[in-house]
C-alpha cells in the first residue's frame, strides 16, 4: 500500500460514509413529526422548553437519559406525577425532600405559575415521545418497597389471577402506583404507604370528614382510584386547597378490569 | 523552536494550563455536591459547577489545539505564522469570551443545553474567532506553498470542527430534533474530528520522538483517520436509541459504533510500534510519556470503556446513569487531554529558550499521579453506575435510595479525584517554575556521555 492509496481511502470512505449519513438524517425528518407528536407542539410546550433550557434543568436531570447524573431522570415524571404534584413541588421543593434526609434537594428556582404550567406541558409532551421502550422499567424518585412482596417492576404478570395482575399493574409506569405509594408500614413517600390498606379503607367510612358516596372498603379503595380529591388522607403533604396531589386522571389512563385488578389487589392489604 | 513565531504557542499553553487548574477544582467541588449536604445549594448549585467543569474543559483543550497547531504548522510548512499579532489578539478574544461564559454561568447565563451551554452571543464569539485562527493557520501554509500530512490531518480536523460547531446554533422547536442535532456537534467532535486533531499530534511527536519514517507514518496515519470515519460517522447513531427517531439507526448506531475502537486501538499500536524502533531514549522522556500515555488511555477509555456500553442491548440498562460518566472522563483525559499535555511538554524546552531537552522529577510525578488519579476516578465512576444500574434501572428502586448506596463510591471518586487534582497542581509548579530554572529540580535524562540525541541517530540505533 502507498500513502496515495491509504489516502484515497481515507477520502473515498469519509465521503461516502457523510452521504449515508445525509441521506438517513433526511429520511428522520421525514419521520419524526409522527414519532414525537410533533403536532402538539403548542406554544406553551415551547415555552416550557425555552423554560427548560434558560433554568438548566439538564445539568442536573437527565430527559431521554441524557444530561447530568446529579438529580433523577424526568423522562416519563409527568406521567408518573400528574399535574397537581408537579405544580406543588416546582414552586417549593422542600415541601417534599429535606437535605437531611435524602442529601440532596432541588433548589427553589423560584419558577412562576406559568413557567410551571409551561414546564409540566413540556414535559407532558416528552413523556409521550416514541422511545423506543426506554426506560425498560420504570425509573422511580424514590421508595424502596423493604419488605414487599417482590414482583420486578415491569415484569409481565404470568398468571390471570387478578390479584396477581393487579400487583404487577401496582409497580407499572404509568399508572406508577409504586413510585408514590409504598406498600411497607409506614414509609411515606408522595402518598401514604397502602400497608393494611384494606383494613383501613372500613375505618375511614367511619371517619366523619368523609363525604364519598362508598359503602363498602373495596368501594372506597375504587373510589380513592378514581376521585381522589372526594375524600384527601390527612397529612401535611398530601394536598393543596382540598385538591389531591394523587393524579385523577386513572379513569382515562386505565381501563375498567384494569382497576378492578388494582383493588383487587389492594384488598389483600390486610 | 525553529520560528521565531511559533513563541505564541506559549501563551495559548499558558492559558489551557491555567483553565485546566480551575476545571478540575469545579470537578472536585461537584463531586463533593454528590455526597451532600451541599452547604453552597443557593449560592453555586451543582448545575452551575458542572457546567463549569465541562466548559472549562473545552475551552482548555481548544486552547491547547490551538496552541498546538501555532507550533506545529510553522516548524511543517517552514515559515513564519502568518500574522503574530493576530494570533494574539485572537487569544486574548478567546480567553475573554470564555472568562465571561463561566461567569456568566454562575449568574445563570446559560443556554441549558448539555455542553453546549454558551449563550447565543458567546457561540458567535467562538465562531469569530475559530474563523479568526483558520484564517491565519491558513495563511501561513499558503504563504508557505507546502504542507505535510501531519499537518494537512490536523488542520482537517480543525476546520471540520469549526464546521461542526454550526449546527450549535440553531435552536429547534422539536427537542428530539434538537438533541439529533447537538450530537453532531459533541459526537462528531470526540468520535470524529477530534480524532483527526489527536491522530495529527501523535504523528507530529512520534515522528519527532523516535525518529520514525515520516512516509510510514504519514500512510498509517490515514488509514487510521480513514477508520475514524468510516466507524464514527453513522456511530453517531450509538445516541439515538432512545430519542424518538426512527428505528433504523438502533441497527446503524449498534453495528458502526462497535468498529469505533478500531481507530483507537490503530493509534495505540501506531504509537508502540514508532517507539519500538528507537526505545525510549529520546531525551524528553516526560514528552514521550505523555505521548504513549494518549495512546494507551485513549484505546482503554474510549475503546473498551465505549465498546462496554455502546451495544443497544447494553445501553438500554445503563443509558443515563454515571457509567457514561466513567467513560468520559477517561476516554476525554485519554484522547485530548493527554495529547494537549505531550505537545506541551514537548514543545516547552524550545519555547522557553532551552537547548538541552530534560525532564524533571516533578513532571514525572505529574504524570504518574494523573494517570494513577484518573484510573481510580474511573473506578469509583465504574463501580457507581453499576450499582446505579443495578438498583435503579434494574430493580427500579427509587434514584434517592440509589445515591445514599452509592455514598462510598462518591468518597473514593474524592478521594482519587483529590490524588488527579495534586498531579495538576506539579504539572503547573513544573510549568510554571521547574520548567523554566535552569537549576532546581531539573536532571537530565540522558544517558552521561552520550552523543547528542538527534532523530536519524534514534533511527539508525533502533535498526
Ligand atoms: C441543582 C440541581 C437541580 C436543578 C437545576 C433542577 N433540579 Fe429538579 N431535582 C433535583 C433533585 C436533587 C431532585 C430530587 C428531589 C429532591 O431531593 O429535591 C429533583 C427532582 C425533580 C423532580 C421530581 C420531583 C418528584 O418528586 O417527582 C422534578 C419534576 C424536577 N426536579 C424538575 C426540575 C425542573 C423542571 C428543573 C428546571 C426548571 C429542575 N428540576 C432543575 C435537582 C435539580
Ligand atoms: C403523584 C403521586 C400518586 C400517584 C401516582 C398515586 N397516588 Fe394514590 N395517593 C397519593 C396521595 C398524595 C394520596 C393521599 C391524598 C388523597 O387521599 O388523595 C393518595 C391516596 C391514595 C389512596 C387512599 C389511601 C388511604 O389511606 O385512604 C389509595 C387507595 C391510593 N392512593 C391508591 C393509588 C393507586 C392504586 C395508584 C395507581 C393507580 C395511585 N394511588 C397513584 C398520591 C399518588
Ligand atoms: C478531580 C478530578 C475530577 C472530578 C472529581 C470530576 C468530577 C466530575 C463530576 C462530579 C461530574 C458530573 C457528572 C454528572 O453529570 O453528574 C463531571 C462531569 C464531567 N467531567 Fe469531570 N471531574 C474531574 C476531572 C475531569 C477531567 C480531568 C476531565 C477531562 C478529561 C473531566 C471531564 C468531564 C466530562 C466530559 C464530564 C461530563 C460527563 C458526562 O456527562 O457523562 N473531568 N466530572
Ligand atoms: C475520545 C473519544 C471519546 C470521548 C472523548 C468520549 C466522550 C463521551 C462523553 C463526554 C459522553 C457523554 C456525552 C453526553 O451525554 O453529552 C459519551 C457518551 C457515550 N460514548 Fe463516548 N467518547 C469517546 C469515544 C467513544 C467510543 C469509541 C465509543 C464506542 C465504542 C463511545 C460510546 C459512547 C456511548 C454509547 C455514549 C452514550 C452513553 C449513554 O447512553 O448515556 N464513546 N462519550
Ligand atoms: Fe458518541
Amino acid at each position: 500500500m502507498t500513502k496515495r492509496q491509504t489516502r484515497l481511502f481515507f477520502l473515498g470512505s469519509t465521503l461516502l460514509f457523510a452521504v449515508i449519513f445525509i441521506g438517513l438524517t433526511l429520511d428522520t425528518h421525514r419521520q419524526i413529526t409522527a414519532l414525537t407528536h410533533a403536532e402538539q407542539l403548542t406554544p406553551e410546550v415551547l415555552a416550557g422548553k425555552r423554560v427548560w433550557h434558560e433554568k438548566n434543568c439538564t445539568n442536573c436531570h437527565t430527559l431521554l437519559g441524557e444530561g447530568a447524573y446529579y438529580a433523577p431522570d424526568l423522562t416519563k415524571i409527568a406521567d408518573q406525577r400528574g399535574a397537581a404534584y408537579l405544580s406543588q413541588f416546582l414552586k417549593n421543593p422542600s415541601t417534599f425532600y429535606s437535605e437531611e434526609k435524602d442529601r440532596r434537594l432541588m433548589p427553589n428556582l423560584n419558577l412562576g405559575d406559568e413557567q410551571i404550567r409551561q414546564l409540566i406541558a413540556f414535559l407532558t409532551w416528552v413523556s409521550h415521545i416514541d422511545t423506543d421502550g426506554w426506560p425498560p422499567r420504570p425509573l422511580l424518585v424514590s421508595g424502596t418497597f423493604p419488605g414487599a412482596r417482590t414482583v420486578r417492576a415491569g415484569q409481565e404478570a404470568v398468571s390471570n389471577d387478578p390479584v396477581a395482575l393487579g400487583e404487577a399493574l401496582f409497580r407499572q409506569s404509568p399508572p406508577a402506583c409504586s413510585g408514590c405509594h409504598s406498600t411497607a408500614e409506614g414509609v411515606q413517600l408522595v402518598g401514604p404507604s397502602l400497608a393494611g390498606i384494606a383494613t383501613r379503607a372500613a375505618e375511614r367510612l367511619k371517619d366523619p370528614a368523609y363525604r364519598g358516596q362508598a359503602k363498602t372498603a373495596e368501594e372506597y379503595i375504587r373510589e380513592s382510584i378514581l376521585a381522589p380529591s372526594l375524600f384527601v388522607v390527612p397529612g401535611a403533604t398530601f394536598a393543596a386547597a382540598g385538591r389531591s396531589f394523587m393524579p385523577d386522571n386513572f379513569d382515562r389512563l386505565l381501563q375498567a378490569n384494569q382497576i378492578d385488578q388494582l383493588v383487587a389487589y389492594l384488598m389483600t392489604l390486610k | 523552536m525553529r520560528f521565531k513565531s511559533q513563541r505564541v504557542a506559549y501563551y495559548y499553553f499558558v492559558v489551557a494550563v491555567l483553565l485546566y487548574a480551575l476545571q478540575i477544582a469545579l470537578g472536585l467541588l461537584s463531586a463533593a455536591k454528590y455526597l451532600g449536604p451541599d452547604p453552597l445549594l443557593h449560592i453555586l448549585p451543582f448545575d452551575k459547577t458542572k457546567e463549569i467543569h465541562t466548559n472549562l474543559l473545552i475551552v482548555w483543550v481548544l486552547t491547547g489545539f490551538m496552541g498546538a497547531a501555532y507550533y506545529v504548522v510553522p516548524e511543517e510548512s517552514r515559515t513564519e505564522i502568518y500574522s503574530e499579532k493576530l494570533a494574539y489578539g485572537q487569544l486574548i478574544a478567546w480567553t475573554l469570551m470564555g472568562l465571561t461564559t463561566v461567569t456568566g454561568y454562575v449568574f445563570g447565563w446559560t443556554a441549558g443545553n448539555k455542553l453546549l451551554e454558551q449563550p447565543f452571543p458567546m457561540k458567535l464569539v467562538i465562531v469569530v474567532v475559530m474563523l479568526a485562527f483558520l484564517f491565519n493557520i491558513g495563511m501561513t501554509i499558503r504563504k508557505a506553498g507546502r504542507w505535510t500530512t501531519t499537518e494537512g490531518v490536523l488542520v482537517a480536523g480543525l476546520v471540520s470542527a469549526a464546521l461542526l460547531y454550526l449546527p450549535a446554533l440553531i435552536d429547534f422547536d422539536n427537542y428530539t430534533v434538537g438533541v439529533f442535532y447537538r450530537w453532531w456537534t459533541v459526537h462528531l467532535w470526540v468520535e470524529g474530528v477530534w480524532e483527526l486533531i489527536q491522530g495529527g499530534l501523535l504523528a507530529f511527536l512520534l515522528i519527532r520522538l523516535s525518529g520514525a519514517d515520516r512516509e510510514v507514518m504519514e500512510k498509517w496515519l490515514y488509514v487510521i483517520v480513514g477508520l475514524t470515519f468510516i466507524s464514527g460517522i453513522l456511530g453517531t447513531a450509538h445516541h439515538y436509541y432512545w430519542i424518538g427517531v426512527p428505528k433504523y439507526w438502533v441497527a446503524f448506531g449498534g453495528f458502526f459504533s462497535a468498529l469505533e475502537p478500531l481507530s483507537f486501538f490503530g493509534m495505540a499500536v501506531y504509537a508502540y510500534s514508532a517507539l519500538r524502533r528507537s526505545g525510549l531514549s529520546h531525551p524528553n522522556r516526560l514528552a514521550l510519556h505523555w505521548t504513549i500515555g494518549s495512546a494507551v488511555y485513549s484505546a482503554l477509555g474510549a475503546g473498551i470503556l465505549g465498546l462496554a456500553h455502546t451495544w443497544p442491548a447494553v445501553n438500554k440498562w445503563t443509558h443515563g446513569t454515571l457509567i457514561t460518566a466513567m467513560h468520559g472522563h477517561m476516554a476525554f483525559f485519554g484522547a485530548y487531554v493527554m495529547i494537549v499535555l505531550a505537545m506541551i511538554t514537548y514543545a516547552m524546552p524550545g519555547l522557553i529558550g532551552r537547548d538541552e531537552e530534560k525532564s524533571s522529577a516533578l513532571g514525572m510525578w505529574a504524570f504518574w499521579l494523573q494517570v494513577f488519579g484518573m484510573f481510580g476516578m474511573t473506578m469509583a465512576f465504574a463501580t457507581a453506575g453499576i450499582v446505579q444500574t443495578y438498583l435503579e434501572h434494574i430493580m427500579s428502586i427509587g434514584y434517592l435510595d440509589t445515591q445514599h448506596k452509592l455514598a462510598v463510591h462518591f468518597i473514593m471518586l474524592i478521594a482519587t479525584g483529590s490524588l488527579f487534582a495534586v498531579g495538576v497542581l506539579l504539572f503547573l509548579l513544573d510549568f510554571f517554575f521547574v520548567m523554566v530554572s535552569p537549576r532546581a529540580g531539573v536532571r537530565t535524562t540522558a544517558r552521561e556521555g552520550a552523543a547528542p540525541w538527534s532523530p536519524a541517530a534514534a533511527a539508525e540505533a533502533g535498526k
